[in-house]
């Protein structure tokens, strides 16, 4: 049973989004990352790049498979996680803590009715 | 979707299942670079039962299996595998296999679990009269036991001299107590043994290499970590960096071609090939800001097409990511710049010299 966390949102492509006030911070969910096996290769998202909710923005790749990566909400990119960049391996080791991806500066918060709570993720992701 | 003999032992370890071409087959148990770097570091174990295995019998199977395939096998005897390619009447490869010489009259074939009904009915087509051709893939399973810790490992099994058999070459010998077929050879480009026998026995013995194997460090493997090993050691994949569409010459496996021997099925073609030389070259290439795929297309720096990736992965050992592919000549000097098109963006590539890293076999001196 992979790991779903309490305080985080989630979408049906299986990214999570944390808000602190303005800020939300992006990562791809446990299933993501057991669902795609190791992690080799993740594209250096743009700083100052304006996403809509959903939209593509970088994307991941692991042995197996290559994944676009969506935003969870729409926003600004203000920071990215260029540990993961270097190292995408602690995206397998910790998907919610290390292994984050980017950072948004969140344009509406009102979008967040649209995510799933870990509840209903779970549900969602139930084997 | 054909099951393995031992599926259902695989499912209790844990293994995650790939469809391959009609098998269904562990692709990895816990990580495919946990197991890859298993097999380069200690020891692994694979179940490959999928690869086929079709025997020809009879009067002069050797001589037969000489005339079907491309390297000598004339000259072999009692104990030695060769590494050959099988050809179509135009030159192209119909499958890679190995070939253990039971006897003159006693040939085993090893083939690609893609390929075994073809490659049956490819044999069948050119079968000497009183030659039996008999496909004993279904009743036989494979385990390959592959890392510098394997002989360490499978001596613990016998007290026949693992030492014995040189790299390229078997034996039928007493092992885990039971009679079976044993050769020092592989697909990771690590020491190692590749081990055949009935079904019945498959899932004793496996759990006897697995559990002895404990005090190494043992890792059973899946396709998906011999896919990676392989790549790294630039082995060929049928079926990716083969097939029918593709001579020898170009593949880079001239060297399982025996030109000297008088006739065998595809030597016109080749030669005809030969003379009027090869037009693309299989290349290594350093790929940048991405996995680069099977099919995906190879761009000069001018943009012109010249050529495609047959295989990419990322090597664990060398922290980067490679791949392998035909370009046309005169492309392919080492150093060359080079774009792929990759589904999601444009890569950057170089040409590099293959394979990735040296196979640290036993070669034989």
């Amino acid at each position: 049973m992979s790991k779903v966390l309490e305080n985080l949102f989630y979408t049906e492509s299986d990214e999570w989004i944390k808000v602190e006030g303005e800020i939300g911070i992006v990562g791809i969910t446990d299933y993501a990352q057991d669902k795609l096996g190791d992690i080799v290769f993740l594209e250096e998202a743009t700083i100052g790049k304006k996403v809509k909710k959903g939209e593509s923005v970088i994307s991941i790749e692991s042995v197996k498979a290559a994944a676009d990566i969506h935003s969870p909400l729409s926003g600004e990119i203000v920071e990215v996680n260029k540990e993961a960049v270097q190292n995408p391996q602690i995206i397998n080791e910790d998907p919610y803590g290390k292994g984050w991806l980017f950072k948004i500066k969140i344009e509406n918060l009102d979008e967040l009715k649209d995510l799933m709570d870990a509840k209903k993720y779970s549900e969602y992701r139930k084997e | 979707m054909k099951k393995i003999p031992l599926h259902f032992f695989h499912e209790i370890l844990g293994a995650k299942f790939i469809e391959f071409h009609d098998f269904i087959m562990p692709l990895y148990y816990t990580s495919i670079k946990d197991e890859h770097l298993s097999v380069r570091e200690r020891v692994g174990v694979f179940d490959v039962s999928h690869m086929g295995e079709i025997k020809i019998k009879g009067k002069d199977a050797k001589k037969f299996a000489d005339f079907i395939l491309t390297n000598d096998i004339l000259n072999t005897s009692y104990g030695d595998v060769k590494y050959t390619v099988m050809l179509n009447e135009d030159g192209g490869i119909v499958d890679d296999l190995f070939s253990y010489t039971i006897s003159d009259d006693e040939i085993l074939l090893v083939v690609n679990a893609s390929n075994i009904l073809k490659d049956y009915n490819h044999i069948k087509k050119y079968l000497w009269k009183g030659l039996d051709l008999i496909n004993e893939s279904d009743e036989i399973v494979e385990f390959a036991v592959q890392g510098p810790f394997s002989q360490e490992l499978l001596q613990k099994f016998t007290s026949y001299d693992l030492e014995k058999i040189k790299y390229f070459k078997f034996d039928i010998i007493e092992i885990f107590n039971e009679r079976v077929l044993i050769s020092r050879t592989g697909y990771t480009g690590e020491d190692g043994f590749e081990i055949y026998m009935s079904k019945d026995k498959g899932e004793k013995v496996l759990k006897e290499i697995l559990e002895k194997g404990k005090d190494y460090g043992i890792r059973i493997c899946g396709l998906g970590a011999r896919d990676t090993l392989r790549f790294e050691v630039s082995y060929w994949l049928y079926g990716n960096d083969i097939d029918e569409t593709i001579n020898p010459i170009e593949s880079g496996q001239k060297f399982l071609v025996n030109l000297n021997k008088d006739s065998f099925v595809g030597k016109d073609a080749l030669i005809k090939i030969i003379n009027e030389g090869v037009k693309r070259k299989f290349v290594g290439i350093e790929v940048e800001g991405g996995i680069a795929r099977h099919s995906n297309k190879i761009f000069d720096k001018e943009g012109n097409e010249i050529g495609f990736i047959t295989s990419g992965n990322y090597s664990f050992v060398l922290n980067k990511s490679l791949a392998l592919g035909y370009v046309n000549l005169p492309h392919g000097e080492i150093g060359e710049e080079i774009k792929i098109t990759q589904d999601r963006r444009v890569l950057n590539g170089k040409i590099i010299k293959k394979p990735f890293i040296k196979p640290r076999v036993k070669k034989e001196g």
